[in-house]
C-alpha cells in the first residue's frame, strides 16, 4: 500500500531542511506513558514557542532566541537552561524586558497549548518591524494549558504565573483556542463531548457550552474574523458554530472515521481537516463543498476499512499563513506538505511518531511534536506569491462564497475566487 | 563621486532597461524592464513579433487599462519588485498586503498580467 498517488515517482519529492530540534531531557521513567507532546503552539506575535513536554511541564521559549541558538550551535539542542545561553543581560536591570524562557509544571499531563493576545492578530501581523518588541503591561499574552482532569490553568507568558483555573470540563480537555480578534474569548474543546466558552477578560466566566457533539470532541479551531467555530470529533464530526449567536451552523459530512484536527485558511475561505480515516479535505466552509482532497493512503481505502484502525491515520493539519500550503502529519512516519492546488506533496519530511504540527506565526518554520517529548523544526516551501493570490485573499477575507458568486467578473475568475481550480 | 549627475538608460532599442506602459487615455508610466517583465503579459509584448511592441522604442501599450486607477498602478508596481526582489532569496519573505478596496480590480488587472 503507497503512501503517494501511483503517478508520483516518491524519490522526486523534494526533502524539506531541518531547521533544529528540542529535544525532550532524559526523563526517569522512559517507558511510561505521560512523555506525550500532544501539543505545540507558536505565540501570535511570533516572540514565542510552548510546547507540552511531557510529565505534566510546559515549556516556554523566546522563539527568536531558539531561532539564534539552533543557527549557532547546529541543530541538536538539548532543553536544559544551562545549554540554552541567554543574551548577555544589562547590570541596570534592563533585563526585566527580555523574554524570559519558562518551565511550568502544570500539576497533570497536559493535552492542549494556546496562546491568547490581547492584540487582535491581524494588527500584531501588519506590524512587522515590532514582532520583537515586548510592550509590558500594556498587551497581554496568555497561555492556556487544558490538563488530563479536565481543568484549564492559564498562565502569563511573561513572567509564568498562574492567573486562572477554569473548572468545568469532567474529561480532558483535548484541544484550546482562542479568538483571534484579541478580544480573549476562549474556546475549549473536551472528551466530555462539549465544548465551553470562556471570558478571559472577565476573569474567566464562561459564557456557553456548546453541545451537539455525541462523541469525544478532538480539535476546535476560529475562522480568522472570530465569527465561525469548527470543532471535530469522534464518529466522523465536523460542525461549524455560528459565534455571535452560538448556533450551530451545519454539519459537514465526508469522512468516514473519527476527524481529529481542523484549521482555517487566513482568509476563512477554506477549513481544512484532518481524520483518522487517512484523508485531510480542504472544504469551502461557507457551502460545506469538498474542495480537495489529500489522501495519505493509495490506493484509498473504502469506506469500511477507512473506518477502521488502517496504520495511516493523520493526526494533526496545519495552514500556513501564506493561504498556499498545508502540512499533514500521519502515522507513516512522514510530514507532508502540499499546495492547495496539487494533490500530491509538494515536500516530505521524515518524523516517527509525530501527533502534532504548527507553523510558526510568520509561516517560515513547521514544528511537529512527537511521542517522546521532543520537537522538530523545518523551514516551510516559500515562495512569492503570485499577486492574483495575493489578490484573492484580501477579497476573500471580507466576502464569503456566496456573495463572490454574484460578482460581475467572467466565469474564471469567479471559479478561481472560489477556490474552484 | 560628488556631484555626479545621475543620468538614467533610456526606453529605446533592445538593451533599453526602462520600458514605458501607455495606458488608455495617455497616461504614462516609465518601470524597469526588469521588473515588468515579472507580467507575463508584459513579457509576451514586449518579445512577440509585430502586433504589440513598437520596436523603435519599448512601450507597451495598455487600451483596455484606464489611468483612473492610480492605487493600482501603484500596487502593480510594487509587486515587480517585491516580487524581483524575494525571488530566488533566502531572506524571509514578508507580507504584502493589498487593500480590500482594491482588492477586485487589481485581481482582475493582475489576471490580465498574468502576474
Amino acid at each position: 500500500m503507497a503512501s503517494f498517488p501511483p503517478r508520483v515517482n516518491e524519490k522526486e519529492i523534494v526533502r524539506s531542511r531541518t531547521i533544529g530540534e528540542l529535544l525532550a531531557p532524559a526523563a526517569p521513567f522512559d517507558k511510561k506513558c505521560g512523555r506525550e507532546n500532544w501539543t505545540v503552539a507558536f505565540a501570535p506575535d511570533g516572540s514565542y514557542f510552548a510546547w507540552s513536554q511531557g510529565h505534566r511541564t510546559v515549556k516556554l521559549v523566546p522563539w527568536s532566541q531558539c531561532l539564534q541558538n539552533f543557527l549557532l550551535h547546529g541543530t541538536k539542542n538539548v532543553t536544559n537552561s544551562s545549554s540554552l545561553r541567554l543574551p548577555r543581560q544589562n547590570s541596570d536591570g534592563g533585563q526585566k524586558n527580555k523574554p524570559r524562557e519558562h518551565i511550568i509544571d502544570c500539576g497533570d499531563i497536559v493535552w492542549s497549548l494556546a496562546f491568547g493576545s490581547s492584540v487582535p492578530e491581524k494588527q500584531s501581523r501588519c506590524v512587522n518591524i515590532e514582532w520583537h518588541r515586548f510592550r509590558f503591561g500594556q498587551d497581554q499574552l496568555l497561555l492556556a494549558t487544558g490538563l488530563n482532569n479536565g481543568r484549564i490553568k492559564i498562565w502569563d507568558v511573561y513572567t509564568g504565573k498562574l492567573l486562572l483555573n477554569l473548572v468545568d470540563h469532567t474529561e480532558v480537555v483535548r484541544d484550546l483556542t482562542f479568538a483571534p480578534d484579541g478580544s480573549l474569548i476562549l474556546v475549549s474543546a473536551s472528551r466530555d463531548k462539549t465544548l465551553r466558552v470562556w471570558d478571559l477578560k472577565d476573569d474567566g466566566n464562561m459564557m456557553k457550552v456548546l453541545r451537539g457533539h455525541q462523541n469525544w470532541v478532538y480539535s476546535c479551531a476560529f475562522s480568522p474574523d472570530s465569527s465561525i467555530l469548527c470543532s471535530v470529533g469522534a464518529s466522523k464530526a465536523v460542525f461549524l458554530w455560528n459565534m455571535d449567536k452560538y448556533t450551530m451552523i451545519r454539519k459537514l459530512e465526508g469522512h468516514h472515521h473519527d476527524v481529529v484536527a481542523c484549521d482555517f485558511s487566513p482568509d476563512g475561505a477554506l477549513l481544512a481537516t484532518a481524520s483518522y480515516d487517512t484523508r485531510v479535505y480542504i472544504w469551502d466552509p461557507h457551502n460545506g463543498d469538498i474542495l480537495m482532497e489529500f489522501g495519505h493512503l493509495f490506493p484509498p481505502p473504502t469506506p469500511i476499512f477507512a473506518g477502521g484502525a488502517n496504520d495511516r491515520w493523520v493526526r494533526s493539519v496545519s495552514f500556513s499563513h501564506d493561504g498556499l500550503h498545508v502540512a499533514s502529519l500521519a502515522d507513516d512516519k512522514m510530514v507532508r506538505f502540499w499546495r492547495i492546488d496539487e494533490d500530491y506533496p509538494v515536500q516530505v519530511a521524515p518524523l516517527s511518531n509525530g501527533l502534532c504540527c504548527a507553523f510558526s506565526t510568520d509561516g517560515s518554520v513547521l514544528a511537529a511534536g512527537t511521542h517522546d517529548g521532543s520537537v522538530y523544526f523545518w523551514a516551510t516551501p516559500r515562495q512569492v506569491p503570485s499577486l492574483q493570490h495575493l489578490c484573492r485573499m484580501s477579497v476573500r477575507r471580507v466576502m464569503p462564497t456566496q456573495e463572490v458568486q454574484e460578482l460581475p467578473i467572467p466565469s474564471k475568475l469567479l471559479e478561481f475566487l472560489s477556490y474552484r481550480i | 563621486m560628488d556631484g555626479e549627475k545621475k543620468t538614467y538608460g533610456g526606453c529605446e532599442g533592445p538593451d533599453a532597461l526602462y520600458v514605458k506602459l501607455i495606458l488608455s487615455d495617455g497616461h504614462e508610466f516609465i518601470v524597469k524592464k526588469e521588473r515588468a517583465l515579472t507580467s507575463g503579459t508584459i513579457k509576451a509584448m514586449l518579445s512577440g513579433p509585430g502586433q504589440f511592441a513598437e520596436k523603435e522604442a519599448d512601450e507597451v501599450h495598455f487600451r483596455e487599462i484606464p489611468s483612473h486607477v492610480p492605487s493600482k498602478v501603484y500596487a502593480l508596481c510594487m509587486y515587480f519588485m517585491y516580487k524581483v526582489r524575494y525571488t530566488n532569496s533566502s531572506t524571509e519573505i514578508p507580507e504584502f498586503p493589498v487593500a480590500p478596496e482594491i482588492a477586485l480590480e487589481l485581481l482582475m488587472a493582475a489576471n490580465f498580467l498574468d502576474c
